[in-house]
């Protein structure tokens, strides 16, 4: 079967550097079998000799390089690991075994707004965002004025966030997730937002950083994934089942449950 | 490794950044807004000043009364508020855990600062009403800050081990405010010292060697009378080990609660 051999394909990238390399990984986690909550059945588990747990296993010997400049799509079910992994990229969560080396900057969108608070203007919010991304004040500044531009909303940037529309506020947080001067992007699940105009300047701001930006794409769109990467990843059950060109991986995928 | 990366520049502005929102919106949508960092000391001061020393007559003998009672009160709301903010600080701030990564005590700190600039206002407050008390200001007065340093200290060691243990057992919350109603009588602000002294001495050693009781009553060394009774002077001689039990105290709190914290700080993203 074609979709269970892994093969690299060389491609005009593979001679750049590497700049994420993940070797082996492997991540469990802890599912309580009962309610294993509180310190009552803590020790209550502890006594029967209970684990009150069992280990599910959510990546399983990941190991792949990013080269710079790569546009990487990675896809699967949910639940197959996928957030799981770029979670353990971001070094939110920390592997079992198993390395991850990257050189650069690495600037990490899990979620659009992390830390967005609605009762601090929108200004306030775009520092703090930069603050938690690592960004210092001078370095803000120097991505603010992008960003206002960006989303469009510079009259409204001393306004509370509260009383931002929520296509407001999508196109704040995604304005400074894709200005923010990392070396490379790491983004969930966050190509289609705000109205027709928007996304179609998303889009094409996505085009034109293809094959000069490091990015790594969470996605379940086939279209995003054929359309920007330059090569994609299939997950599934935590292990790398195809690591191929877009085109490939997008018809594997949809074929997984046709 | 807590103390290098402090020097780590972009900490340093999560730090700030962080602090400083916690402080905006501490009393957002309140008509006074910042004017309650003082007010609610004040008014605890005023219901204790009330019950104990108008009513019940506590601390007749001891001069400059209210003031005293002030700087206890204003700085036992200082621990109490340093610990409990500090306790629920990474549950709390579970979304930005969950989603982004930089080092965890940094929430812990920034939302015990709050507290600190409460507690430097409310310092504010004491001088004035001080030296309007006829209290002379003497050099003592500059040891104050090593003093809030050391009950900062202490208040952070427990706050990281506590706010550790609370991301898994949230009972540690409602475990704390019990503590917190219980400690406030074991420590000597609305009853004298010497009150204690009668009755029991052995029992007043052990009340001084507590690092609050300590600090507290160093406090009050400092600003208002060097006739208070202080776990330097009241210790003898004969145990002069003792009278350093409270400052290592504080200095083991800290280490426990900064080792327990980084050490269980990795698997906060997953257990929140």
């Amino acid at each position: 079967m074609a979709k269970k051999s892994t093969t690299i394909q060389a491609n005009t990238y593979s001679n750049n550097p590497v700049v994420i390399s993940v070797k082996n990984l492997h991540k469990n986690f802890k599912l309580p079998t009962e309610r294993a909550w509180g310190l009552k059945q803590a020790i209550f588990n502890r006594l029967k000799g209970v684990k009150g747990y069992k280990e599910l296993k959510v990546l399983n010997g990941i190991s792949f390089d990013v080269h710079q400049n790569e546009f990487i799509g990675i896809v699967g079910r949910n639940g197959s690991g996928k957030s799981t992994l770029l979670k353990t990229l971001a070094k939110i969560y920390f592997p079992e075994s198993g390395s991850v080396e990257i050189s650069g900057t690495l600037v990490p969108f899990i979620e659009l707004g992390v830390g967005f608070n609605p009762d601090l203007t929108a200004r306030e919010n775009v520092y703090l965002n930069g603050a938690l991304l690592g960004f210092s004040n001078k370095e803000m500044d120097a991505m603010y004025d992008e960003i206002v531009d960006f989303a469009e909303l510079r009259e409204f940037m001393d306004q509370k966030l509260k009383n931002f529309s929520s296509g407001m506020n999508v196109r704040l947080a995604f304005s400074i997730a894709i200005r923010a001067k990392g070396d490379i992007l790491l983004l969930d699940e966050v190509l289609a937002v705000g109205d027709a105009a928007f996304q179609q300047k998303c889009a094409d701001y996505f085009a034109s950083i293809k094959g000069h930006q490091t990015v790594i794409l969470v996605t379940h769109s086939m279209d995003s994934v054929r359309k920007y990467c330059t090569r994609a990843i299939l997950i599934e059950k935590g292990k790398i089942t195809l690591d191929s060109d877009p085109e490939t991986v997008a018809n594997a995928y949809q074929k997984l449950w046709s | 490794m807590a103390i290098p990366n402090f020097f780590y520049k972009g900490n340093r502005v999560l730090l700030r950044e962080l602090t400083k929102t916690d402080f905006k919106l501490r009393y957002q949508g309140s008509a006074l807004g910042y004017l309650w960092a003082l007010l609610r000391p004040l008014m605890m001061f005023a219901i204790l000043y009330i019950v104990f020393a108008k009513l019940l007559k506590f601390g007749g003998d001891i001069p400059h009364y209210p003031v005293y009672l002030l700087v206890g009160t204003t700085f036992w709301s200082f621990f109490t508020e340093c610990t409990s903010q500090g306790i629920q600080a990474i549950v709390n701030r579970g979304d930005l855990i969950r989603k982004v990564c930089f080092p965890k005590y940094i929430v812990v700190v920034s939302s015990t600062l709050t507290a600190v600039i409460n507690v430097l206002i409310n310092l504010i407050v004491i001088a004035v009403f001080a030296l309007i008390d006829g209290i002379t200001p003497t050099w003592t007065w500059f040891l104050v800050p090593v003093l809030l340093f050391e009950l900062y200290c202490f208040s952070l060691g427990i706050a990281f081990l506590l706010g550790a243990i609370n991301v898994k057992y949230r009972d540690i919350t409602s475990i704390w405010d019990v503590c917190i109603q219980a400690l406030f009588y074991a420590v000597p602000i609305i009853y004298p010292i010497a009150m204690v002294a009668t009755s029991s001495v052995a029992a007043a050693k052990v009340i001084l060697l507590n690092p609050i009781a300590q600090v507290i009553q160093d406090l009050r060394y400092c600003i208002v009378t060097k006739e208070t009774i202080t776990t330097w002077s009241f210790v003898g001689e004969e145990h002069f080990i003792w009278k350093f039990v409270p400052i290592i105290l504080v200095i083991f709190m800290l280490s426990l609660g900064s080792w327990y914290f980084r050490k269980k700080s990795k698997k906060f993203a997953e257990e929140i």
